[in-house]
């Protein structure tokens, strides 16, 4: 469960980034957040985890509190919860194991982790969160080595190797193409299903937030303006979150 | 939704389906790092060093260095510490004019160089024979030219030290104004010919002025790290704060040590900052140029 | 007849040639002040160079004729320095690595810590090798053991400030993502840093040991052992003819570690 109340976050040079959001997210949710560039989407996701700082409110995720944690708190937290990103933010030039393995730094004594000496369950966890994501083969491949969709698949996988509560995806398909798009998006809902992880996404393509969201969330100028099924969010609700009239740019597949 | 149904099972257990690929063998690696070990075992034994005479560095050091921390903690402005520091300074900036003149006297030699080393300016076989030259220059310690040449003809003293330094620049200089011309825009060069500009004028303003910010850079850098190469042409004679620490540790007089080397110190970070500051202004973006800068400073040391 | 040139009713003003900007005509003044008060206070001539041109051709024909056989004769000699050399790198390089992980506001999340970093750094870079050797020998004695401890600290200085530079310039975004997962800071910078930064790392390490055997010379001459100690005894008995052949040598080996660091170079990237 993650739980706002009342957050506000003002950036240091002053911009208002999320402004006296309340929000609640049952466990097991898969939630799509839209809106405008700069509606702030992304510090939404990043406030979550605590990337950024809450100004004001109380933020819980699963009962323990961000705002206001204290580093080591913090740390633990984010250990439960995965992240994905737009870019991938793979370290390109190692394996895709290690990659994996990265997630679950939190969980290795420090000795342990500046040797590289994995122990045999973390890298069986690496292969299961591999399997997931359907690249098992491509486990010591280097990772500049995969293709864009592959990429975002190990950052999937090294999330999943958190063995988290929570996903966090900010734009994760925004750099693939469509049809590579459809299919991370269907992972992500897959391991949604499967896992029971509540999932936070941000998009700006209408028609995979209405296909994909169990509920969607509109944003604009750091307030939520809109809070509904997939099924509910229409042209017009769009529109209405926008403030302007939908172009073909804001669908991933032209038909849409 | 009834995703949350199955919440308590761990995100990643699931029955082993696909084979995992096996690891690639970590022989090699494991190797590598065998025969690093064995390198510098080996040269941990071959090179004589007496390891037992560390503890000197803990024992001797703290001393030594209370010793210097006194030297300088006195009162700069009572005899005798005030003709220290005096000494100190005057002896430092001798290595500072030292490292300029001689920086100077690097870059005008090395104009000429440059161009002959270029490959868009000279000929293929003059190109050649001038990069040989300057990579021999480069490879010859200034130290060795301050022995070989400068101090039978100059005599001990700072004179010698400068044109060794001199020379020395003249290596490296040469390179980077060579490098610099081949990378220069050919547009304003096609633009002179064309308007049928004599051979040396297209020189002059295609080329030379496109280069000159970034060659005075080079001329600054280079002074830099003349400034510590002049220290250590002091130790054989050819005068500076080198000389002066020479001596000064031969009488082990820790106190003027101490001196000596917090006005090395201040000095050396006073002109590495102001001459950093105006090559930063002279090449605006320099933070591609520092790359060129880098390397050099490290194969020009 | 003469044609007069046609006169202009109208000419536009011409506009008058900038003059150079001020800041520019005055850093030239200053330096050539500069200029003209370092030659004064060095006395420098360039008058030997030609009148004492025949005391220095003495040297150079010694010179000229180099002791071939000299270069094996001190062959422990040669041992010695790259040893030292290797040592010298290997620690410097190790420690250095350290310093500039502390050194780059990336890896480091103490604005304080980093800055401090910086500082310590820029000063013991600031002090010539030659400093240290000196140091060292008041220490530890004359000997090779100086010699290494010298390079060692040199080394830190420069392997520190070019890897923390390097470092400063990598992807942030794997970074982000340790972050994002909670990993600690010495995890992180192991993982999200260093393979990134590893070819570059290892060519500055290949860097060090070449600018350390160029160095063996200023070492030995300050009692740090090596070659240059050998250079040191040869030229006070003035036998410049052997002194010849061992920096005739030396420049070969320095050529030739150049290559071998070329071809491994190539190799990393
Ligand atoms: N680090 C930062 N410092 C200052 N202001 C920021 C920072 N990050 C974001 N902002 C500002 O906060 C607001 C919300 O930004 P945010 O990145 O959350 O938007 P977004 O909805 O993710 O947009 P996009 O679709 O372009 O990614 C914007 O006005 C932005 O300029
Ligand atoms: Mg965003």
């Amino acid at each position: 469960m993650i739980e706002l109340k009342d957050v506000t976050v003002r950036y240091p040079n002053g911009v208002i980034g999320l402004d006296g959001v309340d929000l609640q997210i049952p466990d097991g949710q898969f939630v799509v957040v839209v809106g405008l560039s700069g509606a702030g989407k992304s510090t939404l996701i990043r406030t979550i985890n605590g990337l950024v700082p809450v100004t004001s409110g109380t933020l819980t995720v699963d009962d323990m509190e961000v705002s206001g944690a204290s580093k080591r708190e913090l740390r633990a937290i984010r250990s439960k919860i995965g992240m994905i990103f737009q870019s991938f933010n793979l370290v390109k030039r190692t394996s895709v194991m290690n990659n994996v393995i990265m997630g679950q730094l939190h969980d290795i004594p420090w000795w342990r982790s500046l040797l590289g000496l994995w122990s045999k369950e973390e890298k069986e966890r690496g292969f299961q969160s591999l399997e997931r994501v359907g690249i098992v083969e491509k486990a010591w491949t280097r990772a500049s080595e995969l293709s864009g969709g592959q990429q975002q698949r190990v950052a999937i996988a090294r999330a999943l190797a958190q063995d988290p509560t929570v996903m966090l995806a900010d734009e994760p398909v925004a750099s693939l193409d469509p049809p590579t798009a459809q299919m991370v998006m269907k992972d992500l809902q897959r391991i949604n299903r499967d896992l029971g992880i509540t999932t936070v996404v941000n998009l700006h393509f209408l028609d995979l937030a209405r296909a994909f969201g169990d509920r969607v969330i509109g944003m604009r100028d750091g307030k939520v303006v809109f809070d509904g099924t997939g099924a509910e969010a229409d042209d017009a609700v769009f529109e209405r979150i926008y403030g302007r009239s939908l172009t073909a740019d804001d669908t991933l597949t032209e038909s849409a | 939704m009834s995703a949350a149904t199955n919440r308590t099972q761990p995100a990643t257990a699931s029955a082993v389906t696909t084979p995992r690929p096996s690891e690639p063998s970590k022989t090699k690696a494991t190797l590598t790092w065998l025969a690093l070990l064995v390198i510098f075992g080996g040269a941990v034994w071959l090179s004589n060093a007496r390891w037992s005479e560390i503890t000197g560095v803990f024992t001797d050091g703290w001393r030594y260095f209370q010793l210097m921390l006194d030297g300088v903690l006195e009162n700069p402005f009572a005899e005798p510490w005030s003709g220290y520091w005096t000494l100190a300074l005057e002896k430092m900036m001798e290595s500072v004019y030292m490292a300029w003149v001689g920086t100077l006297i690097g870059a005008i030699v090395s104009i000429p160089f440059g161009f002959l080393a270029a490959r868009n300016v000279s000929g293929r076989v003059t190109v050649q024979v001038t990069r040989g030259f300057l990579n021999l220059i480069r490879a010859v310690p200034e130290l060795v030219f301050a022995i070989i040449i400068m101090l039978p003809i100059f005599g001990f003293g700072p004179v010698a030290g400068t044109v060794a330094l001199g020379v020395g620049a003249v290596g490296t200089l040469g390179k980077l104004t060579a490098e610099a011309l081949e990378g220069i825009d050919t547009g304003p060069v096609e633009a002179a010919r064309a308007a049928g500009a004599r051979k040396l004028a297209v020189l002059r303003w295609a080329y030379w002025s496109q280069v000159l910010p970034e060659v005075v850079a080079f001329w600054l850098y280079r002074f830099e790290i003349n400034i510590r190469a002049s220290a250590v042409l002091g130790i054989i004679g050819a005068g500076g704060i080198g000389q002066l620490l020479g001596q000064l540790f031969g009488r082990r007089e820790w106190e003027q040590i101490g001196i000596a080397l917090v006005v090395v110190i201040a000095v050396t970070l006073l002109v590495d900052a102001l001459s950093g500051a105006i090559r930063h202004r002279i090449i605006s973006g320099g933070a591609v140029k520092e790359s060129t800068f880098k390397e050099d400073a490290v194969s020009a040391v | 007849m003469s044609v007069e040139a046609p006169p202009r009713a109208a000419a536009t003003d011409r506009p008058r040639k900038p003059a150079p900007s001020p800041v520019v005509i005055g850093g030239l003044v200053v330096a050539a002040a500069f200029t003209w008060w370092a030659g004064h206070s060095l006395g420098f001539s360039l008058r030997p160079l030609v009148e004492n041109w025949s005391n220095g051709w003495v040297v150079i024909e010694q010179f000229l004729s180099p002791n071939w056989p000299f270069i094996w004769r001190v062959w422990d000699a040669w041992v010695e320095t790259i040893a030292i050399s290797i040592v010298a790198s290997a620690v410097g390089v190790s420690l250095g690595l350290l310093f500039a992980f502390l050194a780059s506001r990336v890896t480091n999340r103490s604005a304080w810590g980093f800055r401090a970093t910086r500082w310590f750094l820029s000063v013991l870079r600031s002090l010539p090798d030659i400093a240290y050797v000196l140091i060292f020998v008041a220490l530890v004695g004359v000997g090779s053991l100086a010699g290494i401890l010298a390079l060692i600290l040199f080394n830190i200085g420069i392997a520190a400030k070019l890897t923390s530079e390097t470092i400063d310039a990598v992807d942030t975004g794997p970074l982000e993502a340790a972050d994002a997962s909670g990993a600690g800071t010495a995890a992180r910078a192991r993982w999200a840093v260093m393979p990134q930064i590893l070819p570059n790392y290892l060519s500055y390490c290949l860097y060090i040991f070449e600018l350390n055997i160029r160095a063996s010379v200023v070492i030995g001459i300050a009692g740090g052992g090596g070659i240059g100690s050998v250079i040191n005894v040869q030229f006070s008995r003035f036998e410049y003819e052997n002194v010849a052949a061992i920096v005739v040598a030396l420049f070969v080996v320095v050529l030739l570690i150049d290559q071998l660091s070329q071809y491994l170079r190539r190799r990393f990237v």
